[in-house]
């Protein structure tokens, strides 16, 4: 047989093969979401969620629960999971004008430093995790969180004052005798009295939550210790106007149950000192009665600042800042509590350590069933839709910008476990400090090199102008040439220009500069976008940036100049990758969609933000409901009529005038099949919005081609877990003893690289700190401690405790374990 | 036309003129006196609802601990100096109360939401927007009635016409088993329908599962209309049936009792003497007479449903008016709140105003303006 008749008859079979091959390859690399489908709906009762959860109405209830019994409901449902989050800290807040208030001269005794570190010792922390939270929390001594990244790095600093702080109510009684008796107070029959009458403190205790048990726990332990409790429970609204609202020399509070969010890992704690113990931290009555120490104050300042030069010097400074803040203790620090995200046993979701699933970016992109692609997800929320939807100053509400996530996309994404940033729409990004500054990286899509001085090039831009509608350079602005104290350059993936909005329309160059430009206009008094809530924002921005150029338009590179500095390269680039993309924060769009608010907002038909639309009494505007959608209706058709394109000047190179019908056609049928403009890049798009009922359904966005397997890592974080071993308990003092640690995650070897460090401290049989240093990489997932003769010869016979800290680049949770053996003579 | 007849037309007409004037006056006092009693009404709630200015405090403060904390959270923020810090923050926080109204002292904005309120300008809200993103009160109430009608309508008018039949049928039968098992079961109405409401969700949501645990329609809402009407119905069955048990059993009571009452009348003893049957009796001669005060209570019943109920529509996830009111009520938006108050004592005051002129017009037992006796 010839072969063209061979290849006659087996073509069309080829053909056939190749068909079919090639769907079946795709289907192999799952792109997008990995649903089709998420309906986001009212769920305010906790409770019931879980009735609904364990029924199937619903998969997943996107906000964090801490009822024990609802954790105890879902614990014993076979049909349930939970995520687990640690945003919420609980303290205790003391008023510390004194020693007496100023009208009454009544008597304030936590004036006194000594009075409020003893309340470390009175309240028992580990009775309020295990007893008031029962579980639900975790026992917090020290400002710094106990799952952020720093608690890990000052693991030596943290186990010392944990052990110094430990619950010690006769400690504290023999300190507040002493202190009491210096104020001039005396003990009359176990009640304590200043000028004869007796002292009472005014407790502002929280009625809505758990604090409630802690206010009356800590009133009790007040009580025992001589002092007469007035047990003032409040609200938050009504709380507020006393604690924050009054001048604390008013005397209405001494103290008060206070509580803090976290939603996001904070990868540097070292501004908490400004912020919770010196004036620094708020203009608030409250805080301008601060008075520390000097030296806390000098060391506090300088971690704000981030004066230090290297990682050491701030390790130090932080562990000094830790001791003096306990010393100070203008707020004692209780629990961290823990939140539970219920979800059916089925579903899969990566949530974030801090913000939980509402607060992840991550959801979208990881929500699923196990090991399924495709279907329906519910989502049981306590509100939705609370505010009008718009990228610029829109809805802030959680569970909105939760939605609103979904339908966006950015430069970079947190990683939920450390709060670190990876990149998302960026290849790399080359990061230059100024020398003598504490800047580091840990992830390769970023390099760092210092350098002695950052020049800015003249032809950056530095301004807008808006009379002119053009770019303000550095050269013109300062023309004696100006510098800066980082350079960074984002190199974004080659194919961001051929991504796609939701409408169809392509993303462009011009979509960011838009953007970029609009913040400057809000800023701007002459324009007639104008917005002086944000202006005063906007402010703090200008304060630090030093310029911006592009060095590349296709593929896209970008150089930005900036004073402000991160601890982590990553931030730093994280941060100015953003400057010329297209998102909002929570959201992002293209400029044709912005174009129609903007002209609404121009001829005062709408506003962006909440303050302006009262200050015009005009709508906010919504680009997914209401009163605005017939509105920006007809400017949409103005918009297209006029080929309008904002900021025409700046951006026309990146626009061309078909580019500019074919996006007002894509908008206005997108307006026409969706009902809304709410356009987006992300992995969903708003299907449907039932404003009445409270139900937001989000549909699968086809075009978007990223591998849906590009986050899945972090569904499950891979917190280390210690086992310590060594041939014998007992220790001749002065005799070497080796001690072997094993890491593992879950049932394997937990990889070293991913390991930042293994630090081991000994404590000797009255909780003193004796030995300290890092443990040795043996190989693998095995470490060693060695402890050699001469530093056993410092413990004293008795027990003794090795307490191994173990920190992960992997996730910010410090790992612990505590290993008991005996010294001998 | 003789004199005597000229004079009695003269008298007639004379009295009619009299008639017409004292009417003209009752009318006037008695609107006189609802618009008094309207805005005295209303600036209560105004003053109420910002306990005499005390909520000024609070959300004064309320907006510094937002502001704050958001300054606090913020990596720029946190990099500046105190100074700077501070007057950003309290820039802030003047832009935010300004906004709020707060720059002004209550007393005069009291009086403007008073304004506001009587003139039915209705404004806007403070913190709250309408379900599709408004701020205007006007909206934000009335996208919350639809589904407040659509809810408590029938289930009123089913508690309404279904009392005022088996309240008429017991009263015909006097002590029978049934009579004495709904006066005994009439102390269950001292509990709120929301009570019911929890244990029916309780019984055919959570154990049952044949119907849901609240809210006004599946998730997703269906998109083809008879599914979605079915839904919503599916979705109404244990609130209804809620409002139903929490209120049947003292309302046929109070029915009963009162056709009883009135089944004991002279009048119609001697209907019943003259041997006219048990229907003509109720329809003729107690149904007739009692007219005016089924109608009344049926008028009054039909204002009520304007405020909903907080509670029942936070037990059934119900998306009315009432759970609108308690967010308001929750966030001291007093533009929300004064509006849906004073269109409800605007409601409540027409209809008695209505009510009075119609009984003054129509009962002869009720003489407008007259001196002796009255009303």
């Amino acid at each position: 047989m010839r072969t063209d008749r061979l290849l006659e008859l087996f073509l069309p079979m080829i053909v056939i093969l190749a068909l079919v091959a090639i769907p079946n390859r795709a289907a192999g690399e799952h792109t997008g979401a990995w649903v089709d489908e998420v309906v986001i709906s009212e769920e305010e009762d906790e409770s019931r969620a879980v009735d609904r959860l364990r029924a199937g109405k619903l998969d997943l209830y996107g906000t964090g629960v801490t009822d024990r019994d609802i954790y105890d409901r879902v614990r014993e449902a076979d049909e349930l999971q939970f995520e687990m989050s640690y945003g919420n800290t609980v303290e205790l807040t003391f008023n510390p004008v004194g020693p007496t208030f100023g009208d009454g001269g009544e008597l304030n005794p936590f004036s006194v430093p000594e009075i409020r570190e003893a309340m470390n010792w009175l309240v028992d922390r580990e009775h309020i995790a295990s007893e008031i939270y029962e579980g639900l929390a975790v026992p917090r001594y020290l400002p710094i969180k106990t799952v952020f990244p720093d608690y890990a790095r000052l693991a030596g600093t943290v186990s010392r004052l944990e052990v110094r702080y430990q619950h010690d109510p006769r400690k504290a009684e023999k300190v507040i005798e002493e202190q009491m008796r210096e104020l001039g107070a005396n003990l009359q029959d176990g009640q304590w009295h200043y000028e004869g009458e007796p002292v009472e403190l005014t407790f502002l205790i929280r009625l809505d939550d758990e604090r409630r048990e802690v206010g009356d726990y800590v009133a009790n332990k007040l009580e025992d210790v001589g002092f007469e409790v007035l047990r003032d429970y409040r609200t938050a609204e009504e709380a507020s106007a006393i604690w924050i609202g009054s001048d604390p020399e008013r005397g209405k509070w001494h103290l008060y149950t206070g509580a803090w969010v976290d939603t996001v890992v904070s990868r540097d704690e070292g501004t908490i000192f400004n912020s919770f113990f010196t004036p620094r931290g708020r203009p608030d009555m409250l805080w301008q009665s601060y008075e520390p120490a000097e030296e806390f104050d000098e060391i506090a300042d300088r971690l704000g600042r981030r004066d230090y030069e290297t990682l050491e010097e701030r390790r130090e400074l932080m562990s000094e800042a830790l001791e003096l803040a306990m010393r100070d203790s203008v707020r004692i620090w209780l629990v961290d509590q823990r939140a539970i995200w219920p979800r059916r046993a089925d579903i899969e979701v990566a949530a974030d350590l801090a913000g939980g699933v509402s607060g992840s970016w991550l959801w979208p992109l990881t929500l699923r069933v196990k090991d399924k692609t495709g279907g329906q997800i519910q989502i049981g929320v306590p509100g939705i839709l609370t505010e009008p939807w718009n990228p610029v100053a829109g809805s802030n509400w959680i569970f909105d910008t939760m939605a609103m996530r979904a339908t966006a996309d950015f430069a970079t994404l947190p990683d939920p476990f450390t709060g670190l940033r990876w990149p998302q729409r960026v290849d790399k990004a080359e990061v230059e400090v100024r020398e003598g500054l504490p800047v580091t990286k840990t992830h390769d899509w970023v390099e760092l090199d210092f350098t002695p001085s950052i020049e800015v090039p003249g032809d950056a831009w530095i301004g807008w102008d808006h009379q002119q509608q053009r770019f303000i350079t550095v050269d013109e602005e300062y023309p004696d040439g100006l510098e800066a104290r980082t350079r960074t350059v984002i190199h974004y993936d080659d194919d961001l220009f051929e991504r796609k909005w939701h409408d169809g329309s392509g993303l462009s160059l011009a979509d960011g500069l838009v953007a970029f430009i609009l913040s400057f206009e809000r800023a701007d008094e002459d324009s007639p976008l104008y917005d002086e809530a944000d202006a005063a924002s906007f402010e703090s921005f200008l304060r630090d940036f030093r310029g911006i150029r592009i060095t590349e338009e296709d593929p896209l590179a970008v150089e930005v100049y900036s004073d402000q500095i991160q601890k982590d390269a990553e931030m730093i680039a994280a941060g100015r990758a953003g400057y010329l993309f297209p998102s909002f924060g929570t959201s992002a769009a293209p400029w044709h969609m912005l174009a129609i608010g903007m002209r609404a907002e121009e001829d005062e038909e709408l506003a962006f933000s909440k303050g302006k639309a009262d200050q015009l009494e005009v709508e906010h505007t919504s680009y997914i409901s209401g009163p605005s959608l017939k509105i920006l209706d007809g400017y949409r058709e103005e918009c297209a009529e006029d080929h309008y394109v904002p900021f025409e000047d700046a951006v026309e190179e990146y626009v061309d005038n078909d580019e500019v019908r074919a996006r007002y056609e894509n908008l206005s049928e997108w307006r026409e099949e969706m009902g809304h403009y709410w356009v987006g890049p992300g992995p969903f798009y708003v299907e449907e919005v039932h404003t009445r009922e409270g139900v937001l359904e989000l549909q699968k966005f086809e075009d978007y081609t990223d591998s849906s397997e590009k986050w899945l890592r972090f569904v499950e974080p891979s917190v280390p877990e210690i086992d310590v071993g060594a041939e014998n308990r007992r220790v001749p003092i002065g005799e070497r003893i080796e001690f072997e640690i094993e890491i593992m995650d879950e049932d394997n070897p937990y990889p070293a690289d991913d390991i930042e460090s293994v630090r081991y401290l000994v404590f000797d049989g009255e909780d003193r700190l004796v030995i300290q240093g890092d443990a040795e990489h043996v190989e693998d997932n095995r470490w060693r401690v060695i402890l050699e003769g001469e530093a056993t010869g410092e413990l004293e016979p008795g027990s003794n405790q090795l307490r191994v800290a173990v920190t992960s680049l992997k996730v910010a949770i410090p790992a612990f374990e505590t290993y008991r053996f005996i010294s001998v003579p | 036309m003789s004199r005597e007849q000229l004079h009695e037309a003269e008298d007639e007409a004379g009295g009619m003129l009299t008639t017409l004037r004292r009417m003209v006056l009752y009318t006037l006092r008695r609107g006189a006196a609802l618009l008094i009693t309207v805005t005295v009404g209303v600036y209560l709630t105004i003053v109420i609802a910002n306990m005499g200015g005390h909520v000024d405090e609070i959300r004064k403060a309320q907006i510094r601990e937002r502001v704050g904390a958001r300054l606090m959270a913020d990596e720029q923020v946190q990099s500046m100096s105190a100074a700077e810090r501070r007057e950003l923050m309290e820039r802030h926080v003047e832009i935010e109360s300004r906004r709020q109204g707060l720059d002004r002292p209550f007393v005069v904005r009291s009086f403007l939401y008073l304004r506001n309120a009587m003139t039915l300008n209705l404004g806007r809200a403070e913190n709250l927007t309408s379900d599709s993103g408004s701020r205007r009160v006007r909206l934000i109430l009335l996208e919350r009635l639809p589904a407040t009608l659509l809810l408590f309508a029938p289930a009123q008018m089913l508690v309404f016409f279904v009392s005022i039949f088996a309240a008429l049928y017991l009263s015909r039968r006097y002590g029978s088993w049934l009579d004495r098992l709904v006066v005994t079961l009439t102390p269950t109405s001292t509990a709120p329908a929301w009570f019911y409401g929890i244990f029916l969700i309780l019984i055919f949501a959570r154990l049952l599962g044949v119907l849901p645990f609240g809210g006004m329609v599946a998730t997703p809402p269906p998109e083809d209309t008879l599914p979605y009407v079915l839904s919503v119905a599916k979705h109404m069955i244990l609130p209804v049936g809620a409002m139903f048990i929490g209120g049947i059993f003292i309302s046929v009571y109070y029915w009963r009792t009162f056709f009883l009452i009135h089944a004991r009348e002279d009048y119609v003893e001697m209907a019943r003497a003259k041997g006219l049957s048990s229907g003509q009796i109720e329809r003729r001669y107690i149904l007739r007479p009692t007219l005016p005060t089924i109608l009344t209570s049926f008028a009054l019943s039909v204002i009520t449903l304007w405020m909903g109920s907080i509670v029942l529509e936070i037990v059934f996830r119900w998306p009315g008016l009432g759970r609108m009111l308690f967010k308001a009520i929750g966030m001291f938006d007093t533009p929300v709140i004064v509006g849906s108050v004073v269109i409800y004592a605007y409601l409540l005051a027409a209809t008695v105003f209505v009510l009075d002129v119609v009984y003054a017009i129509i009962d002869p037992r009720v003489r407008a303006g007259q001196k002796e006796g009255g009303r």
